[in-house]
């Protein structure tokens, strides 16, 4: 696996084959497909149909294992806030308490369908960063039209960060040696002192800044006026050829979208009223 | 209480060191430095001069093999008893500097160490006299200060920490001849006069033929070469591996030795004064 | 055909400071010369740099007097984007200049900006990457190259966009003597093949001086010293005054010299001062 400013990506995968333009379209449209799902197991469904995407686009993943305590306390705090603070229904079932507090099954039930809604777009956001180089992205984003100057400041922040990230760990080593040891010691500590590492690295951008204006000026680039609107020839996208195989999977992905709505509002599926789950587990949990 | 004048101050033993990713970077390296020594760590990028620079006061713990300071290994000791002996002065100032002032910037490592005010005041006020800085720029702020200025309290900051050897990140690079022999010359003060371990990581061969006392080259992560500064420059084949020429004028000699010159010769003026012995005066 | 950089009674003053960085340069500059500018810092060299491109007065505030004129335009007359078409600058920050996400995409940015086809820009990539020998590292994003190679890339970029003159700011100061040397290969090859002008601003002067016919000393903000190159060295006590310190083989003759010891040529590379020095214990035998 290759380390970029995105993520890991693999060295060789089926995934390359594809025009950066699909992936793009694949993770807006199918991030929208989770609004129009309310039953968990369908978007249980989409999330292991990510995964296997992954899977077979040779990630490693190991990588998952990062997401893995951000999902954790995800669901806590969802399923906190919701048992708590939750929306209250005279007919709402009791099904018991909680430290004092009514737990209401429905409470539980919207817990879960949120969380649900939320984490197949978490998974596809990651297969998304985790299979694209930052110059794909760039290339999707230029496929779509959008303007140049957005794109470039795009590529730009992407540049700024990586050098950001560079910087941190000399700054981290130039304070440990003065004595900046963060070992054992409590989190307010280190954040109190996350200062030092503030200040450097801003006055490192400080200084470069100048510098990196500078060069945009001597390549000739321009972000207002007359320079700014010559048509460029985007030498980028001849490396990505818009293939049959692209052209198929883009219009798959919008079928399926189509489908979706069809099979939503056309025909009730994916509903709270169709799920299997929720009332297994409504059974499961009154009987206690 | 160990023997000071007959112990290495600095002891490196068969210690190898790899990234996180697994690369080595160090391989079976055997070092001791002693109290008193001015050294150049030479060696082109990449070859692991600044690596080995940064296990020597414990910023990277080697994965195989010791370093010792002062008798402690730096694998077993917290990074904070470390710097207390061998302070680090990284290249870019802007890299350490934080504080709103230049005494906080420069009191920031005794109060680290849980030092008495009284004993915090003595210290910041000793190093600021020895790199030049004088009560007035106490109330500055490092970040408008001149380039030189910002170098000087960063090694100020380091200064009060009273190590006993201090090791330099590419002193000279990007400076004109006169700020470059400005800091060396003050390097040399602080060797000679105040009786510290001066090790500097460069690639400036002129100033480390002025300068430096011993010469530790580096390639491909192994020591090719490690003696007198003439000893090392005169080992063609050693330095040919490691891609490090030495300066113009040592060449010069080299190539004029078939007419008498000494090929060891490491400054013009020496040179110049061959010239007129063996033109017979 | 007037010279393509011409500089008269030239002054800037940053805003809020004290003294000028330049006052009262009078330069002129043939197409093809390939010169040096050296001098302390703070004498004003990256000033006068950058009064050739526009960066000033166009990005900095400042009092300017006299002209700088660029092919026979001032460089104030020149509408936006125009002038980095004829006067291209390399900086010294190799990082600070890397403006894109892979190699290619950095070279191929200027180009771009020209508004130049994509047949004129598969052309020029390749001209430039042959020149530069930066062929294998096209795909390479700027994590994953050294210091040096960036600064090639600079370089190459700069080129890609075909100025008639090209500056260089210190391009070597932060790069170790194997990439310097690879720097100077580019500049040599291109001096050989190329009718560029080229204006190298630099300290470390080993390099620069076998390639500059003509050298340029700024002390205070003033031309102290320029001349062709040889001659220019024979100037040892002014150039000690402003700070400068040849290299080892000219440093030596100027200490024969200084002691009446040696009136020829002063030799300009490692070799022609081995030859220089032969020649004189030769003479010495013969007498």
């Amino acid at each position: 696996m290759n380390k970029t400013l995105l993520g890991y990506v693999p060295e060789r995968s089926p995934i390359y084959a594809i025009h950066p333009f699909v992936k793009l379209f694949f993770l807006l449209v199918a991030s929208l497909f989770p609004l129009f799902i309310s039953a968990p197991e369908w978007n249980f469904g989409l999330i292991i149909f990510v995964l296997l995407l992954m899977l077979y686009s040779r990630i490693d993943m190991r990588i998952m294992r990062i997401y893995v305590p951000v999902a954790i306390s995800m669901a806590s705090i969802i399923f906190l806030a919701y048992v708590v603070l939750g929306g209250l229904h005279p007919e709402f079932t009791e099904i018991g308490r909680l430290l004092g507090i009514r737990v209401y099954w429905e409470r539980i039930r919207d817990a879960i369908v949120v969380y649900f809604r939320i984490l197949p777009m978490i998974v596809m956001m990651v297969f998304f960063l985790n299979t694209s180089r930052e110059r794909d992205v760039i290339v999707a984003m230029r496929t779509l039209r959008i303007p140049f100057v957005v794109t470039y400041v795009f590529a730009m922040s992407l540049r700024a960060a990586g050098m950001v990230i560079e910087d941190f760990g000399i700054v981290r080593q130039a304070e440990q040696a003065r004595g900046f040891d963060t070992h054992g010691k409590s989190l307010p500590y280190r954040l109190r002192k996350y200062v030092m590492y503030m200040i450097p690295l801003f006055a490192l951008s400080l200084r470069r800044s100048e510098e990196f204006s500078n060069a945009l000026v001597a390549r000739g680039f321009a972000f207002t006026g007359p320079a700014s609107k010559t048509r460029r020839a985007d030498f980028i996208l001849t490396h990505y050829r818009f293939t049959g195989l692209d052209a198929v999977l883009t219009a798959l992905i919008g079928l399926a979208f189509a489908a979706l709505l069809v099979l939503r509002f056309g025909f009730g599926w994916f509903t709270l009223d169709r799920s299997v789950f929720l009332p297994w587990l409504e059974n499961l949990l009154l009987r206690r | 209480m160990s023997d000071i004048s007959h112990s290495p101050y600095i002891e490196v033993q068969r210690m190898s060191y790899s990234y996180p990713d697994g690369t080595q970077a160090l391989r079976d390296i055997n070092l001791s430095i002693d109290h008193g020594e001015f050294i150049a760590l030479v060696g082109q990028n990449g070859s692991g001069k600044t690596t080995l620079s940064k296990c020597l006061n414990g910023l990277y713990k080697p994965t195989r093999g010791d370093v010792k300071v002062d008798g402690l290994n730096t694998r077993a000791t917290s990074i904070v008893q470390m710097v207390r002996r061998v302070g680090y002065v990284f290249q870019n100032p802007d890299h350490q500097l934080f504080s709103a002032n230049v005494w906080d910037e420069i009191a920031y490592g005794p109060r680290n160490l849980q030092l008495p005010k009284d004993e915090v005041k003595a210290r910041v006020e000793e190093a600021a006299g020895i790199v030049g800085l004088t009560a007035d720029d106490f109330e500055e702020h490092p970040f408008f200060l001149t380039k030189g200025m910002r170098q000087r309290v960063a090694i100020a900051s380091i200064l009060a920490l009273q190590p006993h050897a201090i090791i330099v990140d590419e002193p000279t690079t990007g400076q004109d001849i006169p700020q470059s022999m400005e800091i060396m010359n003050f390097l040399q003060h602080l060797h000679g006069e105040q009786g510290y371990i001066i090790i500097i990581v460069t690639h400036d061969m002129p100033i480390v033929a002025r300068y430096a006392k011993r010469v530790i080259a580096m390639g491909q992560g192994q020591v090719l070469a490690d003696g007198p500064t003439a000893d090392v420059f005169a080992d063609s084949a050693a330095l040919a591996q490691t891609f490090v020429e030495p300066p113009q004028i040592t060449q010069l000699a080299q190539r004029s030795a078939h007419l008498g010159f000494d090929a060891r010769a490491l400054s013009v003026e020496e040179l110049v004064q061959q010239y007129f012995v063996l033109r017979g005066g | 055909m007037p010279p393509i950089v011409e500089i008269q009674n030239y002054s800037w003053r940053y805003l809020r400071a004290e003294q000028p960085a330049l006052q009262d340069i009078n330069l002129s500059i043939e197409e093809g010369a390939f010169v040096g500018v050296i001098g302390p810092n703070g004498s004003g060299k990256t000033t006068l740099a950058f009064s050739l491109n526009g960066l000033i007065p166009g990005q900095y505030q400042g009092i300017k007097e006299g002209t700088v004129k660029i092919a026979g335009t001032e460089v104030e007359a020149y509408k936006a984007g125009e002038l980095p078409q004829m006067v291209g600058v390399v900086f010294s920050d190799p990082e600070a200049q890397f403006t894109a996400m892979t190699v290619e995409d950095e070279l191929v940015f200027g180009m771009e900006n020209l508004g130049l086809s994509l047949a004129e820009i598969r052309e020029r990539l390749d001209w430039v990457t042959d020149l530069t020998q930066l062929k294998p590292l096209l795909e390479k994003p700027p994590y994953e190259i050294s210091g040096g190679q960036k600064q090639r890339v600079a370089l190459a970029a700069v080129l890609a966009m075909m100025p008639r003159v090209m500056v260089l700011d210190e391009p070597t100061s932060m790069l170790d003597p194997v990439s310097r040397k690879r720097v100077f290969d580019v500049l040599a090859r291109l001096k050989r093949e190329s009718h560029n002008t080229v204006i190298v601003i630099e300290h470390n002067l080993e390099n620069l001086v076998p390639l500059a016919d003509r050298m340029i000393l700024l002390h205070n903000g003033r031309v102290a010293l320029d001349g062709e190159t040889g001659r220019f060295f024979r100037q040892a006590a002014t150039l000690e005054q402003a700070g400068v310190y040849p290299p080892g083989g000219i440093a030596f003759f100027h200490g024969l010299m200084q002691r009446g010891a040696y009136t020829g040529e002063i030799p300009l590379t490692l070799d022609a001062a081995v030859a220089a020095l032969e020649g004189l214990m030769e003479n010495r035998r013969h007498e």
